[in-house]
């Protein structure tokens, strides 16, 4: 190595940030953290939401420049570098958003930057295919390279990122939580992937939320909390038990607060549902005060049936009854008039205005019922109260019922936005993945306010990826593989096991051992 | 059976202009027997080459996700700066480079200004196309001059023929080809389109986009720029604000264009097909009599059609991603 001369120390430190400091508006996002990484290590960085990870990440790949501190990589100086010259050094980073061009080839995504021109100075587009093969091969094996992106599931999307990453030949390669996207058969795919990287020798960064991941695959730990850094530690000196506690920086007795609720009729019925995209003949029935999960991998078809319950999507047939009466839903506000809310799964996309503040994002959905005088006037007083008790009550970090929802961190978006639904007093509730994305005490939050709705007598649907969650605190369980409803479990007399052979299209007649 | 219709939507959404193109010409010819003459086919394409030219420029822009108005003043501002060279005895070569040079110094303001400084694009060049104008008016004093009382030489670059061909239909197919071939066989063209899809994207793997961006702003106003000298030596002279019609039908160019062949995203293509399918209709009505007034009526339905269709392409798209 040309560059050990200008190292340090014994220690092959080959990642070292010094008092690195970072401001935005309002909000110290890092504080004096120091964060060394030791070549060949797969070191994990963790903390809640808004614990300045990203930030960190972001300084790294010099996306962000510090504002106080320094940073070396590979014994150089990384200050006013930019992008090209860090991957240069051979610093690759896997971001948590799609960024791909979605109308261009998988191949010419993994090679962007990189085309492979002839003579005239033209894309050799042949050349590009057998150039982004080897990279794309070596994540997956049954993405089509002449594929367009925008055609992939999210899960395969975020495998090209993966590849157009290793096009760089990084050495140092930076993960901000890439399975947050993917579905369980594509995790395996990336922890393989991971492994062999271990063995070539890269240094890895791994963000996450999922605290298997992080002692399955993971050397060493940097805890950070409210932008400062807590501690770096072996993974086997600390528990998980003792790793989340220093995360949230106070105890969690349970991480789901499981509480028995009084079931009671059938508010919600729905039959032969036929969403205009992928689910097929759904039909089911929910109960007042209710938990029903709805699981499958990703791509399987459950948001979509969501969507067309509250007619965000159009539905090709299917009847939905609320209290035996049939409904006619053709858009959201007809859901909403008769009181079925909606929590989607892209928060920014689609629960959040952005620019707008808290209080005017969390009477959106309920001021024509509730805060309007004569369906026009809003009635600032009531409005401004409601919001206030709902900051309260869901613990929200932030200064003020004014703050713009786009100056939160995700795990508060995200409970803006289901307070949005909360205010609504509606009678039945569908989350969208509520938690994804979001650290343990934010999800704590999220299951108690979802628990308290159905202590209420509110029928609740909640889809998620994570079968922990949904077997801990449904009482009931639709499995959902590619696009049908295969199985319904109630969840007191099933197991994980039981259910991820369900998720991965097992039958029942089939044998469960394999 | 709904496989049949979704093929047949997608063909309506790529080739639909192109039926409605072939259609308009079939009913004109019909109506009146000298529109198919070459004499008037040649004319069309002539009056074509300014909008075309233009539209190209705006193409590469509107691609990027970004929007340049000051066309709209530069031509005309190019009119006059043009004439008083001619006047003062300038030789052609050196007017027509003053007139690129004129666009892509635009062009680089309008760069710094919006990628420099990140101000909106929209706001910018509609400030350019009003600086422009009056500048026009500063230098020209509001006068219409005619270059044939000063100089011949110089209307050869667009009355001259090479071949069967004249000059300018060879200059405007010429640099249709040159954008069409940079921006789907060069490394710089297709990120020009990937900014424009995922800036993000671009910018995350170490690419340049501030440069990118710049530099498309400058190409922008060098096809600006030739946009302002060839639509002055077609007048023949300078107009007072002769660059106002281009800004409707040179982003209705575009955003029909942008209805064909790719649907939903703006291709070069698609843009020339805009810009000629525009004259088509003029040439064609006004050839029938029709009263000048109805002609931007017939042109204006002619957009919202399009729209329409790229519109609903749209919808068709973002409901599969959900």
């Amino acid at each position: 190595m040309k560059m050990g001369t200008a190292r340090n120390g014994s220690e092959d430190v080959v990642i070292k940030a010094s008092l690195i400091s970072k401001y935005f508006p309002g909000v110290i996002a890092l504080d004096n953290v120091d964060f060394e990484v030791r070549k060949g290590e797969t070191h994990a960085l963790v903390g809640e939401n808004g614990a300045g990870k990203s930030t960190l990440m972001k300084i790294l790949y010099r996306e962000y420049s510090e504002d106080a501190g320094s940073l070396y990589i590979d014994g150089k100086n990384a200050k006013g570098m930019g992008i090209p010259q860090v991957r240069n050094l051979g610093l690759s980073l896997i971001h948590q958003d799609l960024n791909l061009v979605p109308i261009f080839t998988v191949a010419h995504n993994v090679c962007m930057g990189l085309e492979p021109v002839n003579k005239l100075g033209f894309i050799d587009w042949k050349e590009l295919k057998q150039k982004a093969a080897p990279y794309l091969r070596e994540i997956s094996s049954d993405i089509d390279l002449d594929a367009k992106v925008e055609e992939l599931s999210t899960s395969q999307q975020q495998l090209v990122t993966v590849a157009r990453a290793l096009v760089a030949h990084p050495r140092f390669l930076i993960l901000d939580e890439p399975t947050a996207r993917l579905d369980q058969k594509s995790t395996e795919v990336l922890f393989d992937f991971l492994d062999r990287c271990k063995k070539k020798g890269i240094t890895i960064i791994y963000i996450s939320h999922r605290l298997e991941e992080i002692y399955r695959i993971c050397d060493r730990i940097t805890v950070l909390r409210d932008g400062e850094k807590i501690l770096t530690v072996p993974v086997q000196e600390l528990t998980q038990t003792e790793l989340v506690k220093q995360m949230v920086g106070r105890e969690l007795k349970q991480q789901v607060p499981k509480e028995e609720s009084s079931i009671g009729e059938v508010v919600l019925s729905v039959r032969n549902l036929n969403p205009v995209a992928k689910a097929k003949d759904i039909s089911f029935d929910l109960r007042s005060g209710e938990i029903l999960g709805i699981v499958g991998s990703i791509g399987a078809g459950k948001s979509e049936v969501a969507r067309a319950i509250f007619g965000a999507d159009r539905k090709k047939s299917g009847v939905i009854r609320m209290q035996g009466e049939e409904l006619k839903i053709r858009d959201p506000r007809d859901a909403i008039d008769a009181g079925i809310a909606l929590v989607p799964e892209e928060r920014r996309k689609q629960g959040l205005v952005t620019t707008e503040s808290i209080r005017k994002n969390m009477t959106l959905a309920s001021l024509r019922k509730k805060f309007c005088a004569g369906g026009f006037w809003i009635k600032q007083r009531k409005e401004k109260e409601a919001v206030e008790k709902s900051i309260k009550d869901f613990r929200l970090a932030t200064p003020s019922a004014e703050q713009e929802a786009r100056l939160l961190s995700g795990g508060t978006q995200q409970k803006v936005v289901i307070g949005k639904w909360l205010l609504s007093d509606s009678k039945i509730y569908m989350f969208d993945e509520p938690t994804k994305g979001i650290d343990v005490g934010g999800k704590h939050d999220i299951y108690k306010m979802i628990v308290d709705l159905a202590k209420e007598g509110a029928g609740v649907i909640f889809i998620s990826n994570e079968l922990d969650e949904v077997l801990a605190f449904c009482d009931r369980t639709l499995v959902i593989f590619d696009g049908r409803l295969v199985k319904e479990v109630i969840n007191k007399d099933t197991t994980k096991d039981e259910l991820l052979f369900y998720v991965m299209g097992g039958k029942d007649n089939e044998s469960k051992n394999g | 059976m709904s496989q049949k219709t979704d093929n047949w939507n997608k063909f309506i959404a790529n080739y639909g202009l192109l039926l409605a193109f072939l259609l308009a010409i079939i009913v004109f010819s019909l109506w009146s027997e000298n529109f198919l003459r070459w004499g008037n086919v040649q004319n069309i394409l002539i009056q074509t080459t300014s909008l075309g030219v233009c539209a190209f420029g705006l193409t590469l822009i509107m691609m990027m996700g970004e929007i340049d108005l000051s066309y709209a003043g530069l031509t005309g501002m190019i009119g006059a700066v043009m004439l008083k060279m001619i006047v003062a005895g300038y030789s052609p070569v050196s007017v027509v480079l003053v007139c690129l040079i004129i666009g892509m110094a635009s062009g680089l303001c309008i760069a710094i200004l919006v990628v420099g400084l990140g101000m909106s694009s929209f706001m910018v060049t509609l400030a350019a196309w009003f600086i422009y104008m009056g500048l026009e008016r500063y230098i020209g004093h509001g006068v219409t001059h005619w270059i044939y009382k000063y100089d011949e030489n110089i209307l050869q670059i667009v009355q001259g023929h090479a071949g069967p061909l004249p000059v300018p239909i060879i200059i405007m197919l010429g640099l249709f080809l040159l954008c069409w071939l940079f921006q789907t066989r060069t490394r710089t063209g297709q990120y020009i389109l990937a900014l424009g899809e995922n800036l993000e994207a671009v910018k995350e793997v170490g690419l340049k986009t501030k440069l990118l961006k710049g530099g498309t702003f400058v190409a922008g106003g060098l096809i600006f720029g030739l946009t302002g000298l060839i639509e002055t030596l077609r007048i023949g002279g300078s107009m007072v604000y002769s660059g106002r019609f281009l800004l409707i039908y040179a982003l209705g160019a575009v955003f029909l264009g942008s209805a064909a062949f790719k649907a939903g995203k703006y291709n070069f293509p698609g843009t020339l097909l805009g810009a000629l399918f525009f004259y088509t209709i003029i040439n064609g009505l006004t050839l029938n009599m029709v009263k000048f007034y109805y002609i931007p009526l017939v042109q204006g339905l002619f957009l919202i059609l399009a729209v329409a269709i790229t519109t609903v392409k749209r919808g068709e798209i973002e409901q599969v991603q959900f």
